[in-house]
């Protein structure tokens, strides 16, 4: 009796692993305290702004700036995390949305961590790697804005302006190639998904899904993740048929 | 008091190290239980170096682009605050607007007309109230969808690291895409025509990322360079971008 109710109240594909047992449970402990105090933190310079210097905005003045803001963010708030997830998983989650710039940073550098160590993206030895790597990419980016928030507006505008204008493609040229790197392995899948991926921000960009809230800022990172793990799931499952049959 | 010296004061200094340095803790504390975790799963030590090397390699590039884009922020609501919002939930894009959004409820434009008591206020505090939104969805939510994705997977560790390889290729096709589509449309749209020049060049910039990348590897990888595997993609990235700008 005491078995059945063991097996039933964890599911067989839960494994007794040290990652499931010790580590998981930890990541959570640790994502939930600070996330949450995280938030509290985040108002520390508005408290100062109130508490030393008085300065405290109208209570109508700042609900209409937060509407504007929710309202053209709001979507943001929920579909991100969830368009994330998948890659960066549960301590990914807890790290890149306190630190932010997950695209252009946190994604980069957990996925080339993974590269560099040799283990597979959705393991349990890739999941800790990522984790590795977002850490250590949250300290230095951290470090590089610090120095350069010390140096202060004026020396860093001292930079010549063909470094900056180069510094506008430094992105599109990471995303390239990051397509590439993560692709090779999957070819043909990556293919179509720069097909789709391609006529779905036309689509956006011509403004067919303007009726829905704020669409060009998350349709399209939402769309293709959970496109490209539709396909990729249905692939497997017609393979493994082909096997069997 | 002149707003601006308020905005860097020292006072402010402490209060925007607060939550800067509380990102970094979480950050160390995360790094701490992911090493003895993968100790204990095995993982090698040069594994867990390697990753560690490689994450600091890529993150200097993706840095300085944040660096140059923190410069208006910079000017607009002091160094404190525009360090410690990017430092935290942070994103360039988003901050700017947000301060926009709170310094114009008072009549203010950010950038042009002189910053006021009130409109730092407005600003500090929209930035805030706008930006927690993610990290308490995200905190709420993730060991939600962990939930979630294991019963999608059913424990098959082929079917999760389809998820995980199908999503990272979501993720940058969507980021390519977005650049690669962009020069089309507003043709289509018959935008003007300098702001149509400077989406082929990010257009550029992002395709010679992906063919360059390709050499790089195929090169590496058939001659067994090892180096070049860990470097190719900064050196793509730079080669790319210094191509685009001299075009």
């Amino acid at each position: 009796m005491r078995e059945r109710n063991k097996i039933w109240r964890k599911p067989k594909w839960i494994t007794k692993t040290f990652y499931n047992e010790k580590y998981m449970p930890k990541v959570n402990r640790i994502g939930k305290l600070t996330g949450y105090l995280g938030v509290v933190l985040a108002f520390a310079p508005a408290l100062m702004l109130a508490v030393v210097y008085g300065i405290l905005p109208k209570g109508a003045a700042l609900a209409t700036a937060f509407i504007a803001g929710a309202s053209s963010f709001g979507v943001l708030w929920f579909v991100e995390p969830i368009s994330y997830f998948p890659v960066v998983g549960s301590a990914g989650t807890y790290m890149a949305f306190l630190s932010g710039n997950i695209s252009n940073m946190r994604i980069p550098c957990a996925s080339m961590a993974q590269v560099a160590a040799d283990t597979k993206p959705g393991t349990e030895e890739g999941s800790v790697i990522a984790t590795i790597g977002m850490a250590i990419s949250i300290i230095i980016n951290v470090s590089v804005l610090t120095v350069g928030a010390i140096l202060g507006a004026s020396v860093l505008s001292m930079l010549p302006d063909g470094v900056r204008a180069a510094l506008n493609f430094l992105l599109p040229a990471l995303f390239g190639a990051l397509l590439v790197q993560f692709g090779m392995r999957l070819k043909k899948h990556a293919l179509i998904m720069v097909v789709i991926a391609l006529a779905l921000y036309f689509a956006i960009g011509m403004g067919w899904f303007a009726w829905l809230p704020g669409a060009s800022n998350w349709l399209g990172t939402l769309g293709c993740v959970f496109l490209s793990i539709a396909i990729g799931l249905a692939t497997l499952k017609n393979n493994s048929k082909k096997e069997q049959a | 008091m002149d707003i601006m010296s308020i905005a860097n004061s020292p006072a402010m200094w402490i209060a925007c190290a607060i939550p800067v340095c509380f990102v970094v803790l979480q950050a160390v504390l995360f790094l701490r239980e992911a090493r003895k975790a993968g100790a204990e799963m095995g993982l090698t030590n040069e594994q867990m170096k390697n990753a560690m090397r490689s994450s600091a390699v890529t993150s200097i590039g993706p840095s300085i682009v944040v660096l140059s884009g923190m410069l208006s922020l910079l000017v607009t609501v002091g160094a404190p605050v525009g360090w410690m919002r990017l430092s935290m939930i942070g994103s360039v894009m988003f901050e700017s607007i947000a301060a926009g959004l709170g310094t114009s409820a008072v009549g203010v434009t950010l950038g042009t007309d002189p910053m006021t008591a009130e409109a730092l206020g407005m600003a500090v505090w929209t930035m805030i109230l706008c930006s927690i939104g993610w990290v308490i969805f995200a905190t709420f939510s993730a060991n939600k969808m962990d939930k979630i994705e294991a019963k999608v997977a059913k424990g098959n560790t082929a079917t999760m690291t389809m998820i995980a390889s199908c999503a990272i290729i979501g993720v940058f096709s969507a980021m390519c895409a977005s650049h690669l589509i962009k020069p089309v449309y507003q043709l289509a749209l018959a935008a003007d025509p300098a702001v149509v020049a400077g989406s082929w060049k990010n257009c550029l910039a992002c395709v010679l990322g992906a063919v360059i990348m390709y050499v790089l590897n195929t090169v590496a990888g058939k001659k067994g360079i090892g180096w070049l595997k860990e470097w190719a993609l900064t050196i793509t990235i730079l080669v790319a971008m210094i191509i685009t700008a001299l075009i």
